[in-house]
């Protein structure tokens, strides 16, 4: 191992990083932008679903429950109707996602502690909005029932406390909108860090375009240091991002940060380490930019996305999945993320998952060498 | 052959998927050697140097350079050389002095004598008032002399420079040769390939390859005595239809058409000229000129070509 070597590579390809604008921007704009646009597409808090209600009831209870549901931000009335026909019309013309059908005997029934019987008609083609809009017509028709039969257990001097288990989970799972953002903006991280890994796994196909390669390759350069000296810039230039997107995270999100700053720092670098050599390997076999980009598409970033359990949990994962999701550097990246900005855990209990990185990205950098022959084809 | 030779080649065959790039080829350099390497596009002569860098393995044979068996230690031989691919190869984001100092680097240059190598280099490549352009920016003659600049930096005592001239300015192209030759009076010794003749007279000794076989080895000279006869220039009104009228005269040996021009190789200039005029005249063609000219090594090979496609 020369050093030297190393750093005139890992110098040259800084210079690139800050000299070459596409560069630049892929590895150190990118990330930040890209996180930006993900939460906010992907966390959007639903709002203002339009509703149809069709009242067989017409009493004051229907009314008042009417009111109820359609007073907060999530779901808007935006017509009585008459019939079924009518509720039909509109969720084909999209002016509707949902309608809610209350029954003719439904103040009877509430009063008479039968149980409410509601029924909920959702835009199938937009499974989003529609279930959203259940959820929540759930939650406020139960908070709602549970006020009407307070008020009437309080006439009727039945003590209070036996309805408290019935509030307290519905005040606990009353939390819209904040809980998501929260919860996937550290997941997120793991995927946006995934760039600087793209970056790497187009360096070497960018010097077999510019034909650099082969004067790199007739030079005494030993390839280990070749490669090294490519990975470093980009874990150097990866933590710059690995500093900017959690003020970004804090700053903007809200999204709190419980743990360590040097823990999560220091992981951080492992995981890059772990990634970049992913991307290496990428960079080893495509000898060309457009090769290596695609590639790097469907073996880092989509993986990242479905694998590393950011937004699917791996329990639910065919074992092969599964197990494929344990060699990727995001599966244990998220997990990092998650916990030092949620939970505040640090090594104690992470320290698995930094030897797992440590691993991979070890296996991955061999894996590179091994067939990075120090040849032309 | 001899065994002190300084490049030893010995029966070396290199096959690629579909094709075989280098055929049997025997031949050994002395050190000092300004040696050319000649021949049409594909002819192998980018393989045989990519081999002698240790870049390509050899499919069979053997090669021997400058003490290392490239078949065994071609990693060995890298600190040895100095090459130039025949694309521009170097970072373009970089200047004319970081790319020097980053292959310094790569072949350990002595520190304490980095700055005074590159200083020198710069001004005998003629670069010095460009040192902190980027190489993008450099003309395509600036950007050669840079390569070679960098090729020069751990002076390598074996240069192995591939088309280095090739899109470069007829000016750069003879700055370029100069440059050449103060190395190989130095005692460098040098493998150039070149597709132009006149840069083939400049070398101690050319090559001519020709689908992946070499088919002469020797000095300018001799390879221009190998044309048997004299040469004969003429430019006529009509090139195809003079080429017809004269190809079955006798004494013309073989007819080479450079443009409109018709170089005709005949067993004698003096009695052959003026009895080719009269054969033109009588056909009614105008003769714009007809002189005897001395062979240049540009008819020596295309004739030997000629000669290996009849064969073939």
């Amino acid at each position: 191992m020369s050093f030297r070597h190393l750093w005139a590579v890992t110098r040259k390809e800084i210079q690139h990083i800050f000299r070459d604008r596409a560069t630049f921007i892929l590895v150190l704009i990118t990330p930040t932008v890209v996180l930006l646009l993900m939460t906010y597409t992907l966390a959007v808090n639903i709002e203002h679903v339009p509703l149809a209600v069709l009242d067989y009831d017409q009493s004051p209870t229907s009314r008042a429950f009417i009111q109820r549901i359609t007073a907060g931000e999530d779901l808007d009335l935006y017509s009585q109707v008459d019939s079924i026909a009518e509720i039909e019309d509109m969720l084909i013309q999209g002016q509707v996602k949902a309608a809610v059908i209350i029954s003719p005997g439904f103040s009877r029934d509430l009063l008479s502690l039968q149980g409410i019987d509601l029924q909920v008609i959702i835009d199938g083609t937009e499974p989003e909005s529609g279930g959203f809009a259940v959820e929540h017509i759930g939650w406020r028709a139960e908070a709602f029932a549970n006020e009407i039969l307070a008020d009437q257990f309080q006439i009727q001097g039945i003590p209070l406390e036996s309805l408290q288990p019935i509030d307290l989970r519905v005040q606990a799972w009353f939390n819209p909108g904040l809980k998501p953002i929260i919860d996937l903006v550290p997941g997120l991280i793991s995927i946006v860090l995934g760039f600087p890994a793209l970056t790497v796994a187009l360096t070497l196909a960018r010097e077999h375009e510019h034909s650099t390669m082969e004067q790199l390759l007739v030079s005494p350069i030993k390839r280990t240091d070749l490669l090294l000296g490519k990975i470093v810039p980009y874990i150097l230039v990866g933590l710059l991002n690995v500093m900017l997107i959690p003020i970004f995270a804090i700053l903007w999100f809200r999204v709190p940060f419980q743990g360590n700053f040097l823990v999560f720092i220091a992981l951080s670098a492992i995981f890059l380490f772990a990634e970049l050599s992913m991307g290496m390997v990428i960079g080893v076999f495509m000898k060309s930019q457009s090769a290596a980009l695609a590639m790097s598409f469907l073996v880092v970033m989509f993986p990242g996305f479905f694998l590393t359990g950011i937004f699917f949990p791996i329990t639910a994962m065919p074992e092969i999945a599964r197990l494929e999701s344990l060699f990727l550097p995001g599966t244990h990246y998220a997990i990092i993320t998650r916990g030092v900005f949620l939970t505040g855990i640090g090594l104690e209990t992470l320290w698995p998952n930094a030897v797992m990185l440590l691993i991979i990205g070890t296996a991955f950098i061999l894996i590179s060498a091994l067939f990075f022959k120090k040849r032309l084809a | 052959m001899t065994e002190s030779a300084f490049i030893n080649i010995t029966e070396l065959t290199r096959e690629f998927k579909n094709k075989t790039a280098l055929e049997q080829i025997t031949l050994s350099i002395q050190e000092g050697e300004l040696f050319g390497l000649v021949g049409p596009d594909g002819a192998g002569k980018t393989t045989l140097l990519r081999i002698l860098a240790g870049l390509l393995q050899i499919t069979a044979g053997q090669v021997v350079a400058a003490g290392y068996d490239l078949n065994k230690e071609p990693e060995e031989i890298k600190p040895h050389i100095g090459y130039m691919a025949q694309e521009f190869s170097l970072y373009e984001k970089l200047s004319v002095v970081e790319n020097l100092m980053f292959f310094a680097d790569l072949y350990n240059v002595d520190v304490k004598e980095q700055e005074d190598r590159i200083q020198k280099l710069l001004s005998f490549a003629g670069l010095t008032e460009f040192k902190n352009r980027r190489a993008a920016h450099l003309s395509g003659g600036m950007q050669k002399k840079l390569a070679l600049a960098t090729t020069l930096l751990h002076e390598p005592p074996l240069l192995l420079l591939d088309e280095p001239t090739t899109g470069v300015d007829p000016i750069s192209r003879r700055e370029f040769w100069n440059i050449l030759t103060d190395l190989h009076l130095n005692g460098t010794t040098i493998i150039v390939s070149t597709p132009y003749m006149d840069e083939a007279d400049r070398c101690s000794r050319v090559g001519l390859m020709y689908q992946g076989e070499l088919v002469i080895c020797d000095s300018p000279v001799n390879i221009r005595n190998l044309l048997d006869g004299d040469l004969v220039k003429i430019t006529t009104s009509d090139w195809q239809e003079a080429h017809t009228v004269l190809a079955p005269l006798a004494g013309v040996k073989e007819i080479q058409t450079y443009g409109e021009a018709l170089h005709i190789l005949v067993d004698s200039g003096k009695t052959r000229l003026p009895q080719l005029t009269r054969a033109l005249k009588e056909h009614n063609l105008a003769v714009d000129e007809a002189r005897t000219a001395s062979p240049r090594m540009e008819e020596a090979f295309i004739s030997l070509i000629r000669k290996m496609d009849q064969v073939n």
